[in-house]
C-alpha cells in the first residue's frame, strides 16, 4: 500500500534545494560565517544533510535579525524625509529547521501578531516556507520532549522531513506544503516500508533526549517561589548578566532602537536587547530589575509563568542553548526542577 | 588535592574567616564545571578540581559583599592581584585557594580531534603528559600539548604566587609557546589587507552578547563605555565597524590588567578569535613597559600611574 507522502533520496536532495532555489532565497544551516547559523546555500555545499541537531544561532534570526533598519531619514530645510528600506519581496525556504525552532517561530508569531502587528517580522514570516528536518541525536542540553515536543516531529513547519537512511520521507503539514511537493520533481512516492522507518526513526530520536525538566505544577510552584528571594539570589550568583541565553534563545523577542545619525541623515535600526542586561530599559525610565536575581528570576518567568498567562503556551522549547552556550553552564533545567516544594 | 581543598573550605566557612566561598563544581552537561558561590558548608563537598575547571572565578568578587575564600589558578591568582592594585578589592578580604594548574582542556580541540562533538565523546582522561580520548569505546592517545588551551600553552606561571593556602608545591604544566602563539603568528604573516578582511568577517558574527566583556575581571567597570549615550563613543547597534572598535577599546582598557586567562574567547559563543588580540596586546605591554599583570599587589596599575621621570614629555 502506498503512503500519502513522499521520499527523497539525500543523494538527491541538493538537486531539490536547486530547484527550490529557482523560486525562493534557500537557507541551510551551514557554518560558513564561523557558526553554526541559517545561512543562503550556495547551491552546492549540501554537508548539513549530516547534521543532526540545531545550530547555534537559531533560525528566529531569519525573521527577527540581530540587527535591522526600520527607515532611514534626511534632513533639510523643510525637515525630516524618511524612507522605509526596501523589502526582500524573495521569498525564504529555510531548510533544516528543527521542531524547536520551528515552534519557537510559532511562538514568537503570537507576540508579532498580538495587538500590534509587527510589521518588519511578519513580512518576513508571511513570505517563507519551512522544510523541517528531524533531529537524530539530541546534544546533553536538550529537553524539548519535556515541553510537549518530539525531536523528529512538528505540525509547525509546511513540510516535515524524516531521516530514513540514505532517504528523507517527506510529509505536507500545510497546504502550502502540499502545493511545494506538488510542483516539485524528483520525489518519489513513499512505501509503507519507509513510514515504518520514519516511525522507527523518530521513537529513536525521541529516546535520546535524556534531559528532563519537572513540569507539573510548574506555573503553580513558579507563582509559590516568586518572592523566594533566598532561592533567587543563590541561584542567581554566578549568573554573568551577558546576552548569550536571551540572545541565542528562539523565543527571546526584546530589542533595542537607535538612531544613527551622521550629519544630515540616518536611519533606525532595531537590534536584539536582553533582560539580563543592567541597562535594559535605561532609555526610557529606569531598569526596575536592578538586583541580578531579579533579573535572573524575569528570563525564567516570562518563559513559564508570563508568557503562558498571555498565550497559554510556554515560551521555552528546550533547544537547550541556553545552557549549553552559557560562559558558566547556568542551567534553566536545574533553576526550575530545584524549586522549593514549600517556602 | 581536592579533599584538601574542601576540608580548607570547609574550615574557613565554620571558622567564620570567610563569608562566601567561590570554586567549581561538576557542570550539568559532559566535560564542564561550573562556578560554585556559597556561603553554605553544606555545598562544600560538591568542590571539584579537574582538567575542565576553566572559569576565572575572580570576576565575581568585585560583586560579592564580605569575605571571600577563592579558588585560583595561576592566571586567575594574578587577576585577583590586578584587582588588587586597582583598589577594587583588599586584600585582606580575601583568602585565596591556590591550584598549581596542570593546564585546562579545550573541548572545540578534542571536538576536533574526536571528530565528534564534546557530549558525544565517551571520557576524557589525563594521563601525565599524555591524553586519552575514548570515542565509541575505541581509545585514542595523544600528547597533552594538543588538547590544552592555547592560552595554557603559553602559561609562565600556572602556580599562583599569592596565594593563602597553596593545594600542591609544583604543576604539572606541559607548554608549547610556538603551538599558543600559532593563530596570532599565522595573523602576522598575512598582509594588511587580508588582515583586516579576516576581521572584518570576524566581528560580523558579533551579537554584542558582551560575555567577552562579563567574563573578564579586568573589566570591572560598573559603568562600561560601550553603554553611555552621552556621549555615545560606540554605536549599540551591532555593525561589525562598531563591534571590532569595542573589542579594541576594550583590549586597551585591560590592557596591564589581562593575564591571558583566555576567557573572553572561550566565553565567546559566535567563536570569536578575540584571544589574539589580547594575547597580542599582552606581549605590547610586556615589550614596551616591561610589565606583566597582576604580578606584585604593591605594584601600582601600569595605565593609571606615572613617574616624574617619565619618557614622554606630554605625561609630566
Amino acid at each position: 500500500m502506498a503512503s500519502s507522502n513522499k521520499k527523497i533520496s539525500k543523494r538527491d536532495t541538493g538537486k531539490l534545494l536547486n530547484e527550490w532555489s529557482q523560486e525562493f532565497a534557500v537557507f541551510v544551516p551551514s557554518r560558513e560565517t564561523g557558526v553554526a547559523t541559517m545561512a543562503k546555500w550556495d547551491g552546492k555545499d549540501t554537508s548539513f544533510l549530516d547534521w543532526h541537531r540545531n545550530t547555534v544561532i537559531p533560525p528566529k534570526a531569519n525573521f527577527l535579525p540581530a540587527m535591522e533598519e526600520m527607515f532611514n531619514f534626511q534632513r533639510d530645510k523643510e525637515g525630516y524625509h524618511i524612507e522605509l528600506p526596501p523589502q526582500d519581496k524573495h521569498k525564504q525556504l529555510i531548510f533544516g529547521i528543527r521542531p524547536c525552532d520551528a515552534k519557537a517561530l510559532a511562538i514568537l508569531d503570537m507576540t508579532f501578531s498580538d495587538s500590534y502587528q509587527d510589521p518588519y517580522y511578519l513580512s518576513k514570516r508571511k513570505n517563507a516556507v519551512l522544510v523541517g528536518v528531524g533531529c537524530t541525536k539530541a546534544y546533553d542540553s536538550c529537553f524539548c520532549t519535556s515541553l510537549g515536543i518530539s525531536p523528529a516531529e512538528s505540525t509547525d513547519v509546511d513540510l516535515m522531513l524524516t531521516d530514513i537512511g540514505d532517504e528523507f520521507l517527506i510529509e505536507a503539514i500545510t497546504e502550502a506544503g502540499k502545493k511545494l511537493i506538488s510542483r516539485s520533481r524528483g520525489l518519489a512516492e513513499a512505501n509503507e516500508a519507509d513510514e515504518t522507518r520514519a516511525k522507527a526513526s523518530k521513537e529513536a530520536a525521541y529516546q535520546k533526549v535524556t534531559r528532563q525538566l519537572d513540569t507539573d505544577n510548574i506555573k503553580q510552584r513558579l507563582l509559590a517561589n516568586l518572592e523566594n528571594k533566598d532561592y533567587w539570589e543563590k541561584i542567581a550568583a554566578k549568573c554573568l548578566s551577558c546576552g548569550v541565553c536571551t540572545f541565542l534563545c528562539p523565543t527571546c523577542y526584546c530589542f533595542d532602537i537607535n538612531d544613527e545619525l551622521v550629519k544630515q541623515q540616518g536611519a533606525r535600526f532595531r537590534s536584539w536587547d536582553s533582560c539580563a542586561f543592567p541597562v535594559y530599559t535605561e532609555m526610557p525610565m529606569e531598569n526596575p530589575r536592578v538586583e541580578k536575581w531579579r533579573r535572573v528570576r524575569q528570563r525564567v518567568y516570562h518563559k513559564y509563568e508570563f508568557y503562558p498567562m498571555s498565550f497559554d503556551v510556554t515560551a521555552c522549547t528546550g533547544c537547550g542553548r541556553c545552557i549549553r552556550l552559557c560562559p558558566v553552564n547556568w542551567d534553566i533545567t536545574q533553576a526550575l526542577n530545584n524549586l522549593p516544594a514549600k517556602v | 588535592m581536592e579533599q584538601k581543598l574542601r576540608d580548607g573550605a570547609k574550615a574557613l566557612l565554620e571558622q567564620g574567616k570567610v563569608d562566601y566561598i567561590i570554586g567549581f563544581e561538576p557542570g550539568s552537561l559532559k566535560f564542564t564545571t561550573t562556578p560554585l558561590i556559597t556561603r553554605d558548608k553544606d555545598d562544600i563537598d560538591r568542590l571539584v578540581i579537574n582538567p575542565f575547571i576553566v572559569n576565572n572565578l575572580s570576576a565575581y568578587l568585585t560583586e560579592l559583599e564580605g569575605r571571600v575564600g577563592i579558588v585560583a589558578k595561576g592566571c586567575d591568582s594574578r587577576s585577583i592581584v590586578s584587582l588588587i592594585q586597582d583598589k577594587q578589592i583588599a586584600r585582606e578580604d580575601i583568602v585565596i585557594i591556590g591550584i598549581p594548574c596542570p593546564g585546562l582542556i579545550d573541548l572545540s580541540k578534542i571536538e576536533q580531534l574526536a571528530g565528534k562533538d564534546r557530549d558525544e565523546v565517551d571520557d576524557i582522561t589525563r594521563e601525565g603528559d599524555r591524553v586519552v580520548i575514548v570515542v565509541d569505546g575505541k581509545k585514542q592517545e595523544f600528547p597533552i600539548t594538543e588538547v590544552l588551551f592555547d592560552n595554557c600553552l603559553g602559561c609562565d606561571m600556572p602556580t599562583p604566587s599569592e596565594y593563602d593556602i597553596l593545594l600542591s608545591e609544583s604543576s604539572p604544566l606541559v607548554t608549547d609557546k610556538t603551538s599558543s602563539r600559532k593563530k596570532i603568528e599565522g595573523l602576522k604573516g598575512t598582509s594588511q589587507e587580508e588582515r583586516w578582511s579576516f576581521w572584518e568577517k570576524e566581528f560580523s558574527r558579533c551579537i554584542r552578547c558582551y560575555a567577552c566583556r562579563n567574563v573578564c575581571p579586568a573589566c570591572f567597570c560598573k559603568r562600561c563605555f560601550v553603554e553611555e549615550s552621552e556621549p555615545q563613543w560606540i554605536s549599540p547597534v551591532p555593525q561589525w565597524q562598531d563591534n571590532l572598535m569595542f573589542q579594541v577599546i576594550r583590549n586597551i582598557h585591560v590592557a596591564g590588567r589581562c593575564t591571558d586567562c583566555g576567557e573572553c574567547e572561550r566565553a565567546c559563543p559566535v567563536n570569536i578569535q578575540l584571544r589574539s588580540l589580547a594575547k597580542e596586546m599582552y606581549d605590547i605591554v610586556d615589550d614596551l613597559f616591561q610589565f606583566k599583570a597582576g604580578m606584585d599587589k604593591e605594584a601600582a596599575p601600569l595605565l593609571t600611574a606615572y613617574a616624574v621621570e617619565e619618557a614622554e614629555d606630554f605625561i609630566r
